[in-house]
C-alpha cells in the first residue's frame, strides 16, 4: 500500500504531473513576461496562463465536418503523455524516476512524438490551414531535429554512457558539457526553438500566414490540452539541455540543488524569450536551408570534435 | 499535377489581412499558381451621398472615406472646391493644412511598418511603432482635437489655429519622434530577418509598374520617380524642400525603405512648415453656392496619388464627385506580385502595397 501511494505521488505530483503543471504556467507566464517588457508592454499578471487555461477548458468543443473525431481527440491525449512519461526520465537532481542506461534515448523519442502528432493532426482535422501547417510542421521537423539529435548525442559521447543521470554526474566530477561543447549547446538551444515551434520558428503555426497551423479547428479541451502539451514540453526541454549541458542541479555556491537547477533553467528560458522576440519568422524554405547548410555541418563539426577530445 | 492544387481562400474576414477583400489563391505546393480578386465589400455610397449634401456637409463626408489619410481627401476636396470658387486661401491656413497632412503621412507610414513587422512574426517592431505612432497621434489630437478624424478643413481654409507654446510644444514631440524614426530606417536597411523576409517578394519591375500606373511609395519602390507634391505643387509645396525618395528594387524591401524613408522627410517637412508659419488669418468666407464648371484636384496622399473630380451645376450641391484612390492601381498590380510567390509570403505582398478597401470601394 505504502509502494503504491508512493507510486502515485511520484507520477501525479511531484515530479509528475502537478509539479510539471505549475513548472508550465509559471515559465509561461515569465516566458510572456519577459517578452512583454522587452516590447515595451506590461503583460500579463501571474495568474493569466492559468485563467486561460480554464477559460479554454469550460469553452465548446467544435470539429469540422470531415475531421476525424476519434484521432482528433485522441491525438492531444498522445502527445501530453508522451510528454508526461519524457518528464520521468529527467533527473531534476539526484536521479530520474525511471532512470535506466540509455533514458537519453528514449526522452528524445518521446520528444519527436508530439511532432509527429500535430502534424497528423493538422491531416486529420480537414482545413487547408491546418493542411498546410502539417505540411511545414514535418518539414521544419526533418530540418531542426537532424542537428539537434547529433548535438545531443556529445554530451553522451563524451560522457560515455546514455543515462543522463551518469552524464550530469560526469559533469559534477570534470567539467559543464556547455564549457566543453559551446557551439553544441547553442545548436540545442536553436534545435529546442524549433522543437517547441517558438518564434522565430513558429513557422507551422504563422497565424498572420496560416491561421493557428494544425491547431486551426481545435477549440476547448482539445486545444487545452495541446496548449499544455507544448508548455510542457517547453519546460522538459529546458530541463534536458539543463541536464546535459549546465550540470544539472550542481550551482558550486554552496546553494542547495533545487535553487540552482531553477536558476539554470531560468537561464535558458530567458535566452528563449529574449530570441522570441529578436528576430522575424523565417519562410520553411529559408528554415529547411539554414537547417542543412549551417546547422548541420555544424552540428557534424561538434561532433566530430567531441570524439577528438574523447580521444584525447 | 493539378491532384496537389489548393484553393486558398482569403478575406474577407481573415487574420492575415486587416482589410476586407477577398482572393481566391490556387496553390500548388507552396507556390501562388492563380489568384482571382473580389472587392466591394465596404462600398457605402460615399460619391453619391456627397450628390446630395452641400458643399459645406461633404467636407466631412468625404472625410470618412479613409481612416488614416483622412485629412487628405478633405483637403483634396476643399481645393477641388476652392479652384472652382476661385477663392484664395490664406497662406497660414495652408500650411497648416500641409502640417496636418504630413504628420498624417508618418502616422499612415509607421503604421503600415509595424502591420508588416506583425505579419513577419515581427511582434517587437509592431509595438515598437504603434507606440512611437501614438506621439503623431498625439500631436494631431493636440491640433485638432481628433486622433483620426481632424475635422480640420473647410472651403476656404482651415477651421484650426496654433500658438506659439503649441508650435514650441509640438517641436519638442517631434524632436522625440526623431530618433525613433531614425530607428526604423535603420532597422528596414540592416535587419537580416527582416530581410530576408521581404527582398525579392512581390516583384514588380519598373515596366510593369508604370503600365499599370502605380502611385506613390508602389511605384516609387519601383524606380518611378513620381510625386504629385513635387511634380505639380499644390497648396504651398512649392515653397518646400524635400527630396523624392526611390528605390529600384521593386519588391517588399523596397517599398518599405521608401516608406521608412519618407517619415524622415515628412519630419523635416513638418519643421519647415512649423518654422515658416506665417501670421494671418487661416481661412476665407466661402459663398455656398458653387458657379458651373468642372475640376479635377489632385495631391499626394501617403499611398500615393489621390484625384478628386467635382462638377457643379451651379447650385448648393455638387453634381459629381468622383474619387479615384491610390488603392485602385496597387490593387490591379496585385496579380501580378502574387505570381509565383511562396504561400509565406502571400501576406507579406498583400501587406506591401499597404491596401486601403475601405478608400478604394468607397
Amino acid at each position: 500500500m505504502r509502494a503504491f501511494l508512493s507510486v502515485l505521488f511520484t507520477l501525479l505530483i511531484f515530479p509528475g504531473f502537478l509539479f510539471l503543471f505549475v513548472c508550465a504556467l509559471t515559465f509561461q507566464w515569465i516566458d510572456r513576461k519577459v517578452a512583454a517588457r522587452l516590447q515595451g508592454r506590461i503583460g500579463p499578471p501571474w495568474f493569466q496562463p492559468l485563467a486561460d487555461f480554464i477559460k479554454l477548458m469550460a469553452k465548446e468543443d467544435i470539429l469540422p465536418t470531415g475531421a476525424h473525431k476519434t484521432a482528433c481527440a485522441l491525438l492531444p491525449m498522445l502527445s501530453l503523455a508522451s510528454v508526461l512519461t519524457a518528464s520521468l526520465y529527467i533527473p531534476l537532481g539526484g536521479k530520474g524516476v525511471n532512470a535506466f542506461e540509455g533514458d537519453l534515448i528514449v526522452v528524445l523519442f518521446l520528444l519527436s512524438l508530439p511532432a509527429l502528432t500535430y502534424f497528423l493532426a493538422g491531416w486529420l482535422s480537414a482545413s487547408v490551414y491546418s493542411i498546410i501547417g502539417g505540411n511545414r510542421a514535418l518539414l521544419q521537423y526533418f530540418s531542426y531535429e537532424v542537428p539537434f539529435l547529433m548535438v545531443l548525442t556529445g554530451p553522451a559521447v563524451l560522457s560515455g554512457s546514455w543515462s543522463i543521470t551518469e552524464i550530469v554526474a560526469w559533469q559534477s566530477r570534470a567539467m559543464w558539457m556547455v564549457l566543453v561543447q559551446p557551439l553544441g549547446f547553442i545548436l540545442a538551444i536553436i534545435g529546442l526553438i524549433g522543437k517547441l515551434k517558438r518564434n522565430p520558428l513558429d513557422i507551422p503555426k504563422a497565424k498572420s500566414e496560416i491561421g493557428a497551423g494544425p491547431l486551426t479547428e481545435f477549440s476547448g479541451r482539445k486545444l487545452a490540452l495541446w496548449y499544455l502539451m507544448l508548455y510542457m514540453k517547453t519546460v522538459v526541454g529546458i530541463f534536458l539541455l539543463v541536464n546535459l549541458f549546465l550540470g544539472g542541479s550542481g550551482l558550486g555556491l554552496g546553494l542547495p540543488g533545487a535553487v540552482g537547477f531553477a536558476l539554470k533553467s531560468l537561464f535558458i528560458l530567458l535566452i528563449l524569450s529574449v530570441v522570441s522576440v529578436l528576430y522575424a519568422r523565417l519562410r520553411i524554405d529559408q528554415l529547411a536551408n539554414f537547417g542543412w547548410r549551417v546547422l548541420a555541418p555544424l552540428a557534424l563539426a561538434q561532433m566530430l570534435m567531441v570524439v577528438w577530445i574523447g580521444v584525447i | 499535377m493539378s491532384n496537389d492544387r489548393i484553393t486558398i481562400p482569403i478575406g474577407p474576414q481573415h487574420p492575415a489581412l486587416k482589410e476586407p477583400l477577398s482572393f481566391m489563391l490556387t496553390v500548388e505546393g507552396e507556390q501562388v499558381v492563380d489568384s482571382a480578386l473580389r472587392l466591394g465589400y465596404v462600398h457605402r455610397g460615399l460619391e453619391r451621398i456627397c450628390q446630395r449634401r452641400s458643399y459645406v456637409q461633404n467636407v466631412h463626408v468625404v472625410e470618412r472615406v479613409c481612416g488614416i489619410c483622412s485629412h487628405v481627401h478633405s483637403s483634396t476636396y476643399c481645393q477641388a472646391v476652392e479652384t472652382l470658387l476661385e477663392l484664395e486661401v490664406p497662406p497660414r491656413g495652408l500650411y497648416l493644412r500641409a502640417l496636418l497632412c504630413e504628420l498624417e503621412r508618418i502616422h499612415s507610414h509607421v503604421l503600415w511598418l509595424g502591420v508588416l513587422a506583425e505579419i513577419l512574426g515581427f511582434t517587437t517592431i509592431f509595438m515598437y511603432t504603434w507606440q512611437d505612432r501614438e506621439i503623431v497621434l498625439d500631436i494631431m489630437e493636440e491640433l485638432s482635437g481628433g486622433r483620426v478624424a481632424h475635422a480640420a478643413n473647410i472651403v476656404g481654409g482651415v477651421s484650426i489655429d496654433v500658438d506659439e507654446d503649441q508650435i514650441e510644444d509640438i517641436q519638442e514631440r517631434l524632436d522625440n519622434l526623431e530618433p525613433q524614426l531614425a530607428r526604423f530606417v535603420d532597422l528596414v536597411h540592416n535587419e537580416r530577418s527582416f530581410q530576408a523576409r521581404t527582398r525579392g517578394v512581390g516583384l514588380l519591375p519598373t515596366g510593369v509598374a508604370r503600365g499599370h500606373c502605380a502611385v506613390g511609395p508602389t511605384a516609387r519602390g519601383s524606380g518611378i520617380d513620381v510625386d504629385v507634391r513635387r511634380d505639380t505643387p499644390y497648396g504651398i509645396y512649392d515653397q518646400l524642400s524635400f527630396s523624392v525618395i526611390t528605390v529600384d528594387d521593386g519588391d517588399v524591401w523596397a517599398r518599405a525603405a521608401v516608406r521608412a524613408e519618407e517619415t524622415m522627410e515628412s519630419l523635416d517637412l513638418c519643421r519647415q512648415l512649423l518654422k515658416g508659419m506665417p501670421k494671418g488669418s487661416i481661412k476665407t468666407r466661402a459663398p455656398r453656392r458653387v458657379a458651373a464648371g468642372e475640376v479635377v484636384s489632385r495631391s499626394e496622399a501617403p499611398r500615393g496619388e489621390v484625384v478628386y473630380y467635382v462638377r457643379s451645376d451651379g447650385s448648393e450641391q455638387p453634381a459629381r464627385v468622383k474619387i479615384r484612390t491610390p488603392t485602385l492601381p496597387a490593387l490591379s498590380t496585385l496579380p501580378i506580385q502574387l505570381q509565383g510567390v511562396n504561400t509565406a509570403d502571400i501576406p507579406v505582398v498583400l501587406a506591401g502595397v499597404d491596401l486601403c478597401i475601405a478608400c478604394a470601394d468607397r
